[in-house]
């Protein structure tokens, strides 16, 4: 698992809002652009990585469970999570929470150090 | 010769900014007595300089780095990250730098003994410093000087070194060479769960024993309990972001570990906020 590159995703994603409509959008495309600038990836900031494809797919998918569980930081993945599903997709806030705990719970804390 | 005259501890919670525009919930109350307490005695000891220890939440420090100890060096920041405004609906403000403490804070060509620092000389401020500042001083007309620390991404330092940080800062603080009444302002959390398990609670706290342990410390003046007690395990055991509250060691080591005026954990809908107040007789 690459923490640091799935860490480094969301910022990149987040720090911009145009680019979580982009994200929003075209999940699959977004993401293998990403990839897809592995070999040109310039720190910092990096516009791209090499994530693997449990990964990849995992943000493909918004599996936010699976994500929280391969060590994402938490912080940084509730508010990726808040931005796609709450203010885009118009989720209410109740419900997302109630979606999100559960997705998460399972997991417990797992090691986020990258 | 400056002089450290007030120590407070507070929370920086972003959501606080939003569920006040329109006036103070219910909730909320005892929380901003709090702040405009700490800001009116600010007022009163005729605070003209701010040194705040807080931890950036990934917004400038990322995962590529974040030194474990920076101050600014600025005489000007911005604050506001683009997602805090669709995220906590904040502003955007700037606030004065007091570039001069923070050079005398820094040493001159070589860094203090106990800590290790590093310079910042580019540096928008998030929320740890920004919700701190505004709700104690809401003019924004009080230079600050912010100083991070990383609590945010493992491996942290270890508590003895906030209890460290505070000793050189009072220390520091009192020996530099510029006419000030500074107020250091300490911030982080108690028991808190951001995405994790324990968040979302609505009230209650991700931790309640270590919440009354935790302002037992403060309220007693036991540095060395707080040290032994703020191991990075039972930190986030506590919470996923708990490991904030070791910026308020930093507070109690300025105290010269005394008990301080103010120690209360604050409830409301979230969880419940740190307020730790001393005022330094010198």
């Amino acid at each position: 698992m690459s923490r640091y590159l799935m860490n480094r995703f969301i910022s990149y994603v987040d720090d911009d809002g145009g680019r979580v409509v982009e994200f929003h959008t075209d999940p699959a495309g977004y993401v293998e652009r990403w990839r897809a600038r592995a070999s040109a990836a310039r720190v910092p900031p990096p516009d791209g990585g090499a994530l693997t494809n449990a990964e990849a797919q995992a943000f493909v998918d918004r599996d936010y469970g699976s994500l929280y569980a391969m060590g994402v930081h938490p912080y940084l993945l509730l508010h990726f999570a808040r931005a796609l599903d709450v203010v885009l997709d118009g989720t209410s806030w109740s419900e997302f929470v109630a979606r999100y705990r559960a997705q998460v719970e399972p997991h417990g804390f797992p090691d986020f150090r990258t | 010769m400056a002089q450290l005259v007030a120590i407070a501890g507070v929370p920086h919670n972003p959501l606080l900014y939003r569920v006040t525009r329109n006036g103070i919930p219910e909730d909320i109350q005892a929380t901003m007595h709090h702040f405009e307490h700490f800001g009116g005695r600010m007022r009163d000891l005729d605070v003209d300089s701010m040194v705040i220890v807080g931890s950036d939440h990934f917004r400038r420090f990322k995962h590529d780095h974040s030194p474990a100890f920076a101050i600014g060096a600025l005489d000007h920041y911005e604050t506001t990250y683009e997602n805090e405004i669709r995220h906590f609906g904040f502003d955007e403000w700037s606030v004065p730098g007091d570039a001069e403490m923070a050079r005398a804070l820094l040493g001159d060509h070589e860094l203090p003994e106990d800590v290790d620092f590093a310079m910042v000389n580019e540096w928008v401020l998030d929320h740890s410093f920004s919700m701190p500042a505004l709700f104690l001083r809401p003019e924004w007309d009080i230079p600050v000087v912010p100083i991070h620390t990383n609590t945010n991404m493992p491996p942290l330092p270890r508590a003895a070194r906030f209890a460290a940080l505070g000793a050189y800062l009072r220390e520091a603080i009192n020996a530099a060479p510029v006419e000030r009444k500074v107020a250091l302002v300490t911030t982080g959390h108690l028991a808190t769960d951001i995405g994790g398990p324990k968040g979302f609670l609505g009230g209650p706290s991700a931790d309640a024993a270590f919440d009354s342990e935790a302002v037992g410390w403060m309220a007693r003046g036991d540095l060395a309990g707080a040290v032994a007690g703020c191991t990075v395990e039972r930190l986030v055991a506590a919470g996923n972001v708990t490991p904030q509250f070791m910026n308020f060691l930093a507070g109690l080591a300025a105290a010269d570990g005394l008990p301080a005026n103010v120690a209360e954990g604050t409830p409301s809908r979230f969880a419940a906020a740190p307020f730790f107040f001393w005022e330094v007789d010198e």
